[in-house]
């Protein structure tokens, strides 16, 4: 296929640029992909070219008002026109548009070209902005992950309390925000408050607020941020460290769905959805005498539990990769991924401060990784090294024995050594479960080791 | 067993996120028993996901999905088939005798990673092994 110079020239020019920009012909048919588009929709030009423009480019507008459609029909240029399009992996990449038609020699329209350019680093930046997160950010494929997602969408429906239990880094902000999202008040404000972090006074200020001349310093009324949630959801973070006279208050705000701001006398009703979250046993508080048992049944209506890190392994390398992706964009950077060797320390690490901190190490190895493979020598000193910092955890296992050992151990630690219990969960009888610890050599903690939960 | 197919123009709709109608085929022992038209409005990915399960689809054929719609509905119990294109009888044909697999129905692009039949209920489900 011999090509005239000129044409040449414009294949090498479009191949520079960084847009995606494709042609076709009267039947919808491409006829010209350049690069960049190979890049951003994940289709090569090979295969793209004669395809109809819709199964390739996949746009959320295809179907209702497809920008080349209405250019081709009214002969008026689309422009930047803010979309998304499914890439070959299924994920939506955020695009702009725009769009003109293509006339030969007499000014007869023979076809259109399509530009587009790939808004996910300005998505990335928005959302790091405005925090404002949906059920597509949470990443997971682990059963425990998906029985979540099945809850999800219900739990979202509803106007009901929803307690979010979990340890530190597992995520229970961003299940609050992807709740939100989901739910009938998502065009309403979602606001956080951590009440574990502020003494009582600040509390109530903070959440109730306050009229002028309340206190020394009070010079307007100010908005307490259950005012400013009313219509959407407001997150109660860190509840189980809340002083009992703060639970009062909650208390009657959860049941009567009033509250008085501080220096007023006046009730304000307020409707709001309320969500708390703690990585405390909350159960456990109550028994002990800390915790009000009438405002645990009031917060305790729906549950959901978020699985720790290790507890869910197979979804590190989904983790790693979205994190990858987040901060090649963050940093323009082109980090290709974790070598094999790397991703056996990332997968057999026991993350205390799980998601998060997994979080933080690639962020870590970032820094230091240029571009490339993410290397072990890339990995904050604590995780390299031939020698364990942890007695008794073998290297990420390779052979069914070992992964046998790992499965068990990891079983029996999540029912705080009850053997028995852990037995059931595997669907082994007890005395199987006895025979395997002792033939596979496994160590374990004794019964009941001490909570390890910290506040 | 029913298996749905959002259409757009006759063909299969590219992106299921946004498509507006979906046909849905009753299919016993290879032939068609019946087959409905369902519109759906749904903007939300769990309302949509919602909507299909109440439709009592089995399978879905389609074009391009994103990956949490996919989850919902294998969550939801329905199979997903995606990456699709064709005109609908021809995908509904080729479905009916299992020649679902061939290269003509599959979205460029996406043969990198083979159509991955996910669904949570294979096991028991009798009929059509495609």
């Amino acid at each position: 296929m011999s090509e005239s110079p000129e044409q040449h020239a414009t294949d090498v020019i479009l191949d520079s640029i960084a847009d995606g920009v494709f042609t076709v012909d009267a039947d919808w048919r491409i006829t010209s992909f350049n690069r960049a588009a190979e890049q951003i929709t994940g289709v090569s030009r090979e295969e793209a070219i004669g395809q109809r423009c819709c199964d390739v480019f996949r746009a959320s507008i295809c179907e209702s008002e497809c920008a080349l459609r209405e250019t081709l029909d009214t002969g008026r240029p689309t422009v930047n026109k803010a979309i998304y399009i499914l890439d070959s992996a299924g994920r939506r990449v955020p695009v702009s548009i725009s769009a003109a038609t293509l006339q030969d020699a007499t000014g007869r329209v023979i076809g259109g070209v399509e530009t587009f350019r790939d808004l996910s680093m300005v998505e990335e930046l928005r959302k790091e902005l405005e925090e404002k997160y949906t059920f597509a950010d949470i990443v997971g494929r682990s059963p425990a992950m998906r029985q979540l997602f099945e809850l999800l969408p219900q739990i979202a429906d509803s106007n009901s309390t929803v307690l979010i239990e979990g340890a530190s880094g597992t995520g229970k902000e961003l299940f609050a925000r992807a709740l939100h999202s989901l739910s009938p008040r998502r065009d309403h404000r979602f606001v956080a408050i951590n009440c574990g972090a502020l003494p009582d006074t600040l509390l109530e200020s903070e959440l109730f607020g306050y009229k002028a001349g309340a206190f020394t310093d009070a010079r307007h009324d100010k908005p307490g941020r259950l005012a400013i949630a009313d219509g959407g959801t407001i997150l109660l973070d860190e509840i189980g460290d809340v002083s009992p006279a703060m639970q009062s208050r909650l208390l009657r705000v959860l049941q009567e769905r009033v509250f008085e701001p501080l220096g007023s006398v006046e009730p304000v009703e307020v409707d709001v959805r309320v969500v708390a979250a703690t990585n405390r046993d909350l159960g456990k508080l109550v028994r002990k005498g800390t915790f009000r048992q009438d405002l645990f049944y009031r917060i305790n209506v729906m549950r959901l539990k978020l699985p720790e890190l290790r507890d869910r392994r197979e979804d590190i390398p989904l983790l790693v990769d979205r994190f990858i992706s987040k901060f090649n964009r963050l940093q323009s950077k082109d980090v290709a991924g974790v070598s094999d060797e790397t991703m056996a320390i990332l997968m057999e690490h026991d993350y205390p401060g799980n998601v998060r901190e997994l979080e933080n190490i690639v962020e870590h190895a970032f820094v230091l990784c240029r571009g490339g493979l993410i290397e072990p020598h890339h990995l904050p000193p604590a995780m390299r090294g031939g020698v364990d910092s942890k007695p008794g955890r073998a290297r990420f296992p390779r052979t069914l024995k070992a992964l046998e050992a790992l499965h068990i151990a990891d079983a029996i630690r999540r029912h705080g050594g009850n053997r028995t219990a852990a037995a059931k969960e595997l669907g082994i009888n007890p005395s199987t479960l006895f025979r395997k610890i002792k033939t596979l050599g496994i160590e374990l903690p004794e019964r009941e080791p001490p909570n390890q939960n910290q506040a | 067993m029913r298996v749905a197919v959002p259409t757009w123009t006759g063909r299969v709709s590219p992106v299921f996120d946004v498509a507006k109608r979906l046909l849905v085929v009753t299919l016993d022992g290879g032939g068609e028993i019946s087959r409905e038209e369902a519109a759906i409005e749904e903007g939300l990915l769990t309302a949509r996901a919602k909507r299909v399960a109440q439709l009592g689809v089995d399978v879905l054929i389609c074009g391009g999905i994103s990956v949490p719609l996919e989850a919902m509905l294998v969550s939801a119990g329905v199979r997903v088939i995606p990456h699709t294109c064709g005109t609908v009888e021809e995908v509904i044909q080729a479905f009916a005798s299992g020649r679902l697999t061939d290269q003509t129905f599959l979205m460029p692009g996406c043969c990198g990673r083979r159509r991955r039949f996910r669904g949570r209920h294979r096991g028991g489900r009798p009929g059509f092994n495609t």
